[in-house]
């Protein structure tokens, strides 16, 4: 290493460089880790500016101390992979301070690699990967400026280079890729991310808080149906199930630990490929009513919700088979029964009209019709920007604001049919989908978040009632959102005014479900289809390795000969390499070259 | 640790040394001779890049793993750039060059690229000096190495080393040449006795030895001559530049005698010779040189003065075989 000092370009590129692979990090690292490196590194430019030199050790330690214990204050741990990038993005950055020599340079360029590699950990886009093969690039042609002893002029010349041997390690990095045995599960714990923030449905539900329900393109899950898709009115994705209800808000309440009630199948199954979005968590959105499915350690609780013990925070796919008919022989537990009659409370005018509509209709079927009958008759209004609730959430809907959206019905009905002593939950899931015919898949949309009742009649057993689908459709808000009843699934009016534009969304998606599919979950199996593919017999970890190596010395072998060919004195230009065969068959015709 | 280390690179010299036989110069650098070990920087990134593995393989992401295949592949191809760098390089030296005890001897490598890349960074190394060069394809360049030596007489250097670094300073491509470099390190030029006269005639100051009017032929042009006597005639005729050669007091051979220093010892003899040599040749005289078991017929030039140097260099000792 020689001893020479580093001029202020070979540091602003450094620091540029560590700038746009923590940009990748903005978001999931606290913010005054970022600040903190940027700062210490705008510092370092400002005296290189000058011609000063670093600031000396003493204070360099001391800032160093300070922010490594904030930073433990923080996350109470360095294990852990915001933890540990936070502390590599503090430590570049107070490297970056103290840089004087080469040596600096080269730790923050490995720092570089390796932050930009910790933002692909947490991201899975396509054009993330390819952002962050770009900062590789440009670190890799600044240390190739720093390292030289000799400098190098144009910068051009050195991301040419640079940018020649990233192509040249292409092949190789994907034959790795392809090859390199994966395992099934972590190698060790770490702790909780901090990714806890979870999207799309929750695991209470108060729709008289909600003023205004944003509707979010973001994919929650894709389906891909093995046989034909049921019908629209069959497609319902179960989610949680709202059995607590204090007259405000619903809840999940305490997981019954009975195991789910028989239920005996009806009709034709339906089998079909959930291809999970990470949600955070632990349900899966199976369709109703699930009944073999290919998650090791899911299960269904109680209300016969598929599970599984940790939340879903990487993207999965999971193999299911429903039926959307089911019977019910056994009555209906005491237990549930209990919870899910509990009196809507706080709500005295809905346990008032239901006591007055049961008096009218004995009949549980009859009254659930009276119910929806009174919610298509009155002026009910689906809207999207309903007015805000009081406490008493169900009185303030029905009779005064009447003004809601799926939740608002659903939780309304669920508390008639609760004080008219009809056992009734809410399930929360999604709704419909749009389907893909460019690459025969369903998508569902945050904004396919759909919430219905259930209600118990004995005899019959769980019955799936969707009071939105009972508003009259000119009662549903068009100027708001192009949104209609149930049955249709919410989704942007642009897209329904401009077809061309659906479909090339829907393009989009497929190539986006073919990274997901092919990129982001390729693990055992994809190698071993892979193997089958290549016909090897018997495909197992052992002939992975094997052809690894064959592979790895094939794709080595071009590389030495793609190297060394370019030093090849004898090697020539293709018009030369021509020309010259030109001249060797004029000789053979009798025309020799002339000497000049 | 230093120690150890010196130690595995003498051993691995030897070694070379005994595989690949003496060299003869020019050399062109094959596959067979480089060798290439990661710097401490490369063990840095290697360290790096199992870490990246172990994170990607640990939160089972599939990008990660991308991002750190490829830089393991970077890694790859680089040591195979690191390799390239030095294949095929051809490299030759001039050993007749002047050296003096206690300065150093200036050898001159030749770096010669036939290839369509640079070749950049490329360090010659002999003993603890070194001289480092970037080589354009399709050219060379010259290198000056300039090896400290001490004491007087024929030093041989019977290895020399290419290194790089190049690029990323992440691996260390090196190989060893068996060219025997031959330094004649003359006697460090002093001492106090003045210039024997020409013809033993006494000291004649050379400008008064510089008539115009003794006009006796052209010579060769050498670093040091009054502009006055070039010719400039032949000059801008296109000729080589040349100098006037003046057949004056000057012409007169003068004999710088070993005989003529009795009472001195060896060195001190052979540092005043040498420095008479020096003046001499300077001053456009023609000398010769008498020491014991060696004279040099009185003549003048830079082969002249070589000759005398190499013998002054080589008194007591023997001139190599």
């Amino acid at each position: 290493v020689s001893p020479k000092p580093l001029s202020y370009e070979q540091l602003l590129g450094i620091f540029a460089c560590l700038a746009l692979a923590l940009v990748a990090h903005i978001g999931s690292l606290p913010v005054w880790v970022l600040v903190t490196a940027a700062v210490s590194g705008g510092i370092r430019l400002l005296l290189a500016r000058r011609d000063h030199a670093a600031p000396p050790r003493g204070v360099r330690l001391v800032i160093a101390g300070l922010a490594i214990g904030l930073l433990f204050l923080q996350f109470r741990t360095f294990n852990g992979l915001s933890a540990g990038t936070a502390l590599l993005a503090l430590m570049a950055g107070l490297k970056l301070l103290e840089t004087d020599r080469q040596r600096d340079i080269y730790v923050i360029t490995l720092i570089i690699y390796f932050v930009g590699m910790s933002a692909l950990l947490e991201g899975d886009s396509f054009w993330l990967l390819a952002y962050l093969i770009g900062v590789c690039w440009l670190t890799t042609a600044t240390l190739l400026r720093v390292t030289t002893t000799l400098p190098i002029t144009d910068w051009q010349r050195s991301l040419r280079y640079a940018g020649r041997i990233l192509s040249q390690a292409l092949p190789l990095a994907l034959v790795f890729w392809l090859l390199f045995p994966r395992f099934a599960g972590p190698l060790w714990q770490t702790p909780d991310d901090g990714r806890s923030a979870g999207s799309g449905l929750s695991d209470t539900m108060s729709p008289g808080d909600i003023t205004e329900l944003a509707l979010s393109d973001d994919v929650a899950f894709r389906v891909r149906f093995e046989t034909a898709a049921p019908p629209p009115q069959e497609r319902y994705w179960r989610g949680p199930v709202m059995h607590d209800f204090d007259g405000h808000t619903w809840r999940r309440g305490y997981p019954v630990s009975m195991g789910p009630p028989a239920l005996q199948p009806q009709g034709r199954a339906y089998r079909y490929t959930l291809s999970l979005e990470p949600h955070e968590h632990n349900w899966i959105f199976a369709l109703d009513w699930p009944s073999h499915w290919d998650l090791p350690r899911g299960v269904l609780t109680t209300d016969y919700t598929l599970v599984q013990p940790d939340p879903v925070s990487r993207p999965i796919d999971v193999g299911a088979t429903s039926y959307t008919r089911v019977q019910w022989p056994e009555p209906l537990g005491n237990l549930s029964r209990r919870k899910d009659t509990a009196p809507p409370n706080r709500n005295p005018r809905t346990v008032q009209l239901a006591h007055t509509l049961r008096a009218a209709h004995s009949d549980d079927m009859e009254y659930v019709r009276a119910v929806l009958g009174m919610f298509a008759q009155q002026q009910f209004y689906y809207t999207l920007r309903p007015p805000k609730l009081a406490d008493n959430s169900v009185d303030s809907f029905l009779f005064d604001t009447k003004r809601g959206f799926c939740g608002h019905y659903a939780s309304a009905f669920a508390a008639l049919m609760r004080a008219a002593g009809i056992p009734a939950h809410v399930v929360t899931g999604y709704q419909g989908g749009t389907f893909n015919r460019f690459a025969n898949y369903w998508i569902l949309r945050q904004s396919d978040a759909h919430a219905w009742d259930e209600v118990w009649i004995d005899g019959r057993g769980w019955l799936r009632i969707d009071p939105t689908s009972a508003i009259a459709p000119e009662r549903v808000e068009h100027d708001l959102s192009d949104a209609a009843s149930a049955d249709e699934p919410l989704s942007s009016r642009w897209q329904r005014r401009t077809p061309w534009l659906a479909d090339a969304r829907l393009r989009l998606d497929a190539l986006r479900e073919l990274w997901r599919e092919r990129i982001l979950l390729f693990d055992q199996d994809s190698q071993q289809k892979l193997l089958e593919w290549l016909r090897i017999p018997e495909p197992d970890g052992q002939k992975l390795v094997i052809l690894l190596t064959v592979a790895l010395t094939l794709v080595l072998c071009w590389l030495t000969w793609a190297v060394r060919r370019e030093v090849d004195p004898a090697r020539k230009e293709p018009l030369i390499r021509a020309y010259s065969r030109l001249c060797a068959k004029l000789t053979a015709a009798g025309i020799p070259r002339l000497p000049h | 640790v230093s120690t150890l280390r010196q130690a595995a690179t003498d051993k691995l010299r030897a070694w070379a040394a005994r595989r690949h036989g003496r060299d003869s110069l020019p050399i062109k650098i094959n596959r067979r001779r480089i060798y290439i070990l990661p710097t401490r920087f490369g063990v840095m990134l290697a360290l790096t890049l199992v870490a990246m593995l172990i994170a990607g393989l640990n939160y089972n992401s599939n990008l990660g793993l991308a991002f750190a295949f490829l830089m393991v592949s970077v890694a790859l191809v680089t040591m195979h750039h690191c390799n390239r760098n030095l294949l095929g390089l051809q490299v030759d030296v001039a050993t007749e060059v002047d050296a003096f005890a206690g300065r150093e001897a200036s050898f001159e490598f030749v770096l010669q690229n036939d290839s369509d890349v640079d070749r950049r960074d490329v360090e010659i190394r002999c003993m603890s000096a070194s001289g480092i060069r970037s080589v354009p394809a399709r050219s060379s360049e010259s290198v000056p190495v300039a090896v400290p030596v001490l004491r007087r007489g024929v030093t041989r250097f019977v290895q020399f080393e290419l290194r790089t670094r190049y690029p990323f300073g992440w691996f260390h491509a090196w190989t060893y040449v068996q060219g025997s470099l031959i330094a004649y390190v003359a006697p460090s030029p002093h001492g106090s006795r003045e210039l024997p006269a020409a013809g033993g005639l006494g000291s004649v100051s050379p400008s008064e030895t510089r008539g115009d009017e003794d006009f006796a032929g052209l010579r060769a042009y050498e670093a040091g001559v009054p502009l006055k006597h070039m010719a400039w005639k032949v000059l801008a005729r296109g000729g080589e530049a040349a100098v006037r050669s003046y057949s004056s007091l000057a012409a007169q051979p003068e004999w710088l005698e070993w005989s003529s220093l009795e009472g001195q010892d060896t060195e001190t003899r052979l540092s005043q010779l040498c420095l008479w040599v020096l003046e001499s040749e300077a001053a456009q005289r023609l000398y010769g040189l008498r020491i014991p078991g060696r004279e040099i017929a009185p003549a003048r030039g830079a082969a002249h003065r070589f000759a005398c140097l190499r013998a002054l260099a080589a008194y007591g000792i023997g001139e190599p075989r």
